[in-house]
């Protein structure tokens, strides 16, 4: 079997550097798709079902900014919630304190979780992966400690409002509050995300990527620092959580140490394992499913915790791949024609 | 929240005295990092969930101490986490022992929302304050002021737990398989040494140690279904800064993050729970396998 061994034990296909022609091709595609978001709240009436699909694509740009980093660096993040929440509290902060324009601090709450991933990233991506993943865990919960007791600062577990100008970049404020707009941002922002890192993944950088995490020694030897790709695989994950943490700022206008706790950065990675890192867009999927099912669980989601964590346990264990795998291997066979 | 695992909260303390509640907060985190040291010296992986199970220790004894005492809890509350720790090792550890450790990072880490889920069930989320026991409820005059006795207890403990491992480590068969594998685990199988038949035994020590870590843990902060995911940060932190196999390294930075994380939360409770972080990033800096890891 042609490919790669992936992290997680299952062939991967070695990322074919995409051909120049294919790129136009590509991105009229991803423009065709962005598109069609707009046709989504001229069908979908109900106010309630636009709401959840507006959460459930913000969910999915924080999951795929995990599901990047496992199929990138081979880590595991079990604290992406610290990005998320330092985002939206940057939002929030400067809400109350008005230190900056609301369109630098948008630009801000992107740049700073990239900045601070890849400062942190310089020294933890050498560790071994499990340090690593019990590290996000550890700080991204110190972060949320931090925030639940400077009451000055945020207000503790009570949260603090999003106090937002009446427009931002030229565009009215309720477009991004109500769901029916926001969910057509929040969706280009979303395939934004998906085409970007589509492309990155077939470039020089993310074969780079890729072939580091497989075997950083033989990386090394061939010439190549391993470091620093890794570190800027991280921070960019890091400021696409960021860019998720904004969105959700916007759009509930509130926010609580909640968007900084271990929960939300377990329920980011449970949608990428069920989604499958095997592919960029997996998380997504993995977002989605979780959205359906968490309000198809009604009165159970009082024990909604236990389902999460029960889900995650057999979700890993019989179908390690994730959806997105299942369907890759699926396709790949009719491909080959065989049965 | 989780109750602040300290102490003098006034100002008013002598630092002397806040050095000496440092020492316990300290002592304290060893007997509960030194248990991931153990697991992941024979396994090679962690336990997500150590911090839930911590959790369940102290509700546990809290639960068996009022028709029993607190010694027959703490008792029962390490028997309870060790027999499932021999659960966690046969159903978890064992059969994902082939794959790639992520998969039972996912598991363990999947069990800490049901743990977590199954407290608040059970228990209810309001905190629940534990009273120390009668024998160790008076106090002591220390460098001009009260000092409980009960916190001294907590480093007798932990002194307790260091001997008897490091005893046990050195001096017997068992002891030495485990250093063996925590150094080289595939050369240590080749010499004959079952690690599957090692590992229920040190997995069960080392959930017991976090039953005991709980149980003792109960009358120095309140009881809360929050209580394992703050007290997690401080020992994941611990547990990498020592270099993840290393008992000595573990015992020197829980001591060390104690330390300046209680100094931290007496002087600037605002910022407190970054501090370890902080400390723990200048190690890594200049020592990425850790105070006393191995090289790679």
């Amino acid at each position: 079997m042609s490919g790669v061994v992936s992290p997680r034990g299952s062939a991967v296909p070695a990322p074919a550097v995409a051909p120049a022609a294919r790129v136009p091709r590509f991105l009229a595609a991803a423009a065709l798709a962005a598109a069609a978001g707009f046709a989504v709240p001229l069908v979908v009436s109900s106010q309630l079902a636009l709401t959840l699909m507006t959460q459930a694509v913000i969910y999915a740009i924080l999951a795929i900014s995990i599901g990047f980093l496992i199929r990138q660096n081979g880590l595991t993040s079990f604290g992406h919630a610290a990005f998320f929440g330092m985002a939206a509290y940057l939002l929030a902060l400067n809400g109350k304190f008005g230190a900056i324009s609301a369109e630098l601090v948008v630009l801000a709450a992107v740049a700073l979780p990239a900045v601070l991933a890849f400062l942190v990233g310089l020294v933890i991506v050498r560790l071994p992966a499990l340090s690593f993943s019990m590290l996000t865990l550890a700080g991204a919960q110190s972060l949320h400690e931090l925030m639940l007791r400077w009451r000055e600062l945020a207000n503790g577990d009570d949260g603090m409002p999003v106090r937002l100008p009446s427009t931002l970049f030229g565009v009215d404020i309720d477009v991004f509050q109500s769901p029916s707009s926001m969910f057509v941002v929040c969706w280009v922002a979303l395939v934004g995300v998906v085409a970007l890192l589509t492309l990155l993944a077939g470039s020089h950088f993310g074969v780079l990527t890729v072939a580091i995490r497989e075997n950083e020694e033989r990386a090394r030897y061939v010439g190549y620092r391993t470091v620093v790709p890794r570190a800027l695989v991280f921070a960019l994950s890091g400021a696409i959580g960021g860019l998720a943490g904004v969105l959700f700022a916007l759009y509930n206008g509130f926010v609580t140490p909640g968007a900084l706790h271990w929960s939300l950065s377990g329920e980011g990675l449970i949608m990428a394992v069920i989604g499958g890192t095997h592919t960029i867009w997996g998380p997504a999927l993995g977002a989605v499913i979780f959205f359906i099912v968490k309000n198809a669980a009604g009165d159970l989601t009082e024990h909604w915790p236990a389902i999460i964590g029960t889900t995650l346990i057999v979700v890993t264990v019989l179908v390690p791949q994730g959806i997105s795998g299942l369907v890759a291997r699926f396709t790949a066979r009719a491909a080959a024609g065989k049965p | 929240m989780a109750g602040i695992p300290a102490v003098g909260k006034g100002r008013g303390h002598g630092t002397m005295v806040q050095i000496v509640n440092g020492l316990v907060y300290g002592s304290f985190l060893y007997v509960l990092a030194v248990g991931l040291v153990l697991i992941f010296g024979l396994r090679r992986v962690t336990n997500f969930a150590h911090g839930s199970f911590f959790m369940l220790g102290a509700y546990v004894s809290y639960a068996a101490a009022a028709h029993l005492g607190f010694w027959t809890g703490m008792v029962v509350s390490v028997a309870v986490l060790a027999l499932l720790g021999v659960l966690l090792d046969r159903f978890v550890f064992r059969p994902l022992a082939g794959e790639e450790p992520i998969v039972s990072l996912l598991v363990t880490f999947g069990l800490l929302f049901v743990l977590e889920d199954a407290v608040r069930t059970i228990w209810g989320k309001d905190f629940i304050s534990v009273a120390a026991p009668e024998a160790l409820a008076g106090s002591v005059t220390m460098f001009g002021s009260q000092f409980p006795v009960y916190r001294l207890f907590v480093i007798a403990v932990a002194v307790v737990v260091a001997l008897a491992l490091a005893l046990w480590l050195r001096s017997t068969r068992v002891g030495l398989y485990v250093r063996a594998s925590s150094v080289d685990p595939v050369t240590t199988g080749m010499q004959g040494v079952d690690t599957d038949r090692l590992s229920a035994l040190v997995v069960a020590i080392g959930t017991g140690l976090a039953g005991l870590s709980g149980t003792i843990a109960g009358p120095l902060m309140a009881l809360s279904p929050s209580m394992g995911a703050y007290i997690i940060i401080d020992c994941f932190i611990v547990v990498v800064t020592g270099g993840l196999t290393s008992f000595a390294g573990a015992f020197v930075a829980a001591l060390v993050i104690g330390q300046f994380h209680n100094l931290g939360l007496v002087y600037v409770p605002e910022i407190a729970s970054v501090i370890p972080l902080l400390i723990m990033g200048a190690v890594l800096g200049l020592r990425p396998q850790g105070l006393a890891g191995q090289g790679r």
